[in-house]
């Protein structure tokens, strides 16, 4: 009987041991160091279990404290990754906002740099050209402001037309 | 001929109590083979379908890749023999998967050492456990930093 519970002991032992062997390298990973909470706390538990069985029993502990103790670091390891990630994800809400205003911003140097820019399409199919050439006409929006402030006449302006008084 | 095989019938027999009931042979059966687990699943996910069931959970819940995002590729492509790319996936990814490999090696090699030796087995143990840790610690010392690092930087 004293044997049997010896080796229940032992083979509790190797189980958390191993459990918290691979509890601490995925503590270890970011990418699963969240998750490794799980089997950390399994191997606290079966090395739990086994120190209190092997109190009863007299049966060597050194296995039992061994896998306790990576357990336990493993433990503390992976609530470290919790606590960051839930820090990262609290300010995850500010990270949108930062990048729309940076968006933004690129959005309207483009824009600007488009304003002075000319720009020409070109399509060939069935070995015909056709070309387009345009630009945003900021430059003839410039001096159209221009004449209209020196008073000079645009053309097209139909809205200046001098109109003839009719004579009765 | 039949002095072999009672010979050999004999050393199975052994080997199978002393696999029964020597805790640091079970162990170390265990962890190689938690070890062939992780290079078979190198060898059957290939980077080129990704096709990988772990994902990361920082990438998936934040949308931020972390530090050890691409390390199923860098291990895949390492079992595949492509090492230039391994390196474009995770740059500590060869130095992990070399981890687990020398752990590979020595649950082989410590085993067969502590099954021809009788006398100081206890030793032979310590001095598994104390390679290995230091083994695990100059492995994963980037992670460790990391974690180190972001974990300041969240206090803040």
């Amino acid at each position: 009987m004293e044997e049997v519970k010896s080796n229940s002991v032992n083979n509790l032992g190797i189980a958390a041991l191993i459990t918290g062997i691979i509890t601490f390298v995925l503590a270890v990973i970011p990418c699963v160091g969240v998750i490794a909470v799980i089997p950390g706390i399994i191997t606290i538990v079966l090395a739990s279990v086994g120190m209190s069985q092997a109190s009863r029993s007299d049966s060597p502990r050194g296995v039992l404290i061994a896998s306790l103790i990576i357990g336990v670091i493993a433990v503390m390891i992976s609530f470290s990754q919790i606590f960051i990630f839930a820090r990262l994800a609290g300010r995850h809400d500010k990270w949108p906002v930062d990048i729309q205003s940076i968006v933004d911003d690129a959005k309207k140097g483009v824009l600007k740099d488009m304003e002075d820019n000319n720009v020409s399409i070109k399509i060939e199919s069935n070995g015909q050209k056709v070309e387009i050439n345009t630009n945003a006409g900021k430059e003839d929006k410039v001096k159209q402001l221009e004449d209209l402030e020196s008073g000079k006449k645009a053309q097209n302006d139909t809205l200046k037309k001098e109109i003839k008084p009719v004579k009765k | 001929m039949t002095r072999l095989k009672k010979r050999l019938s004999l050393l199975r027999s052994d080997l199978g109590a002393l696999l029964r009931t020597d805790s640091y042979l079970k162990i170390n059966i265990i962890l190689a083979g938690v070890v062939v687990i992780v290079m078979a699943y190198s060898g059957i996910f290939s980077p080129d379908t990704n096709n990988y069931p772990v994902v990361c959970m920082h990438e998936k819940i934040l949308g931020i890749k972390c530090f050890s995002c691409g390390l199923s590729h860098s291990f895949s492509l390492i079992v595949r023999g492509r090492i230039a790319e391994a390196y474009t996936w995770n740059v500590y990814g060869m130095q992990v998967f070399l981890f687990f490999l020398l752990q590979l090696i020595m649950r082989v090699v410590f085993s067969l050492i502590y099954l021809t030796r009788t006398e100081n087995r206890k030793q032979l143990v310590i001095y598994d456990a104390a390679g290995s840790i230091v083994i695990f610690l100059i492995a994963f010392y980037p992670f460790f930093r990391q974690i180190f690092l972001e974990f300041l930087y969240s206090l803040k």
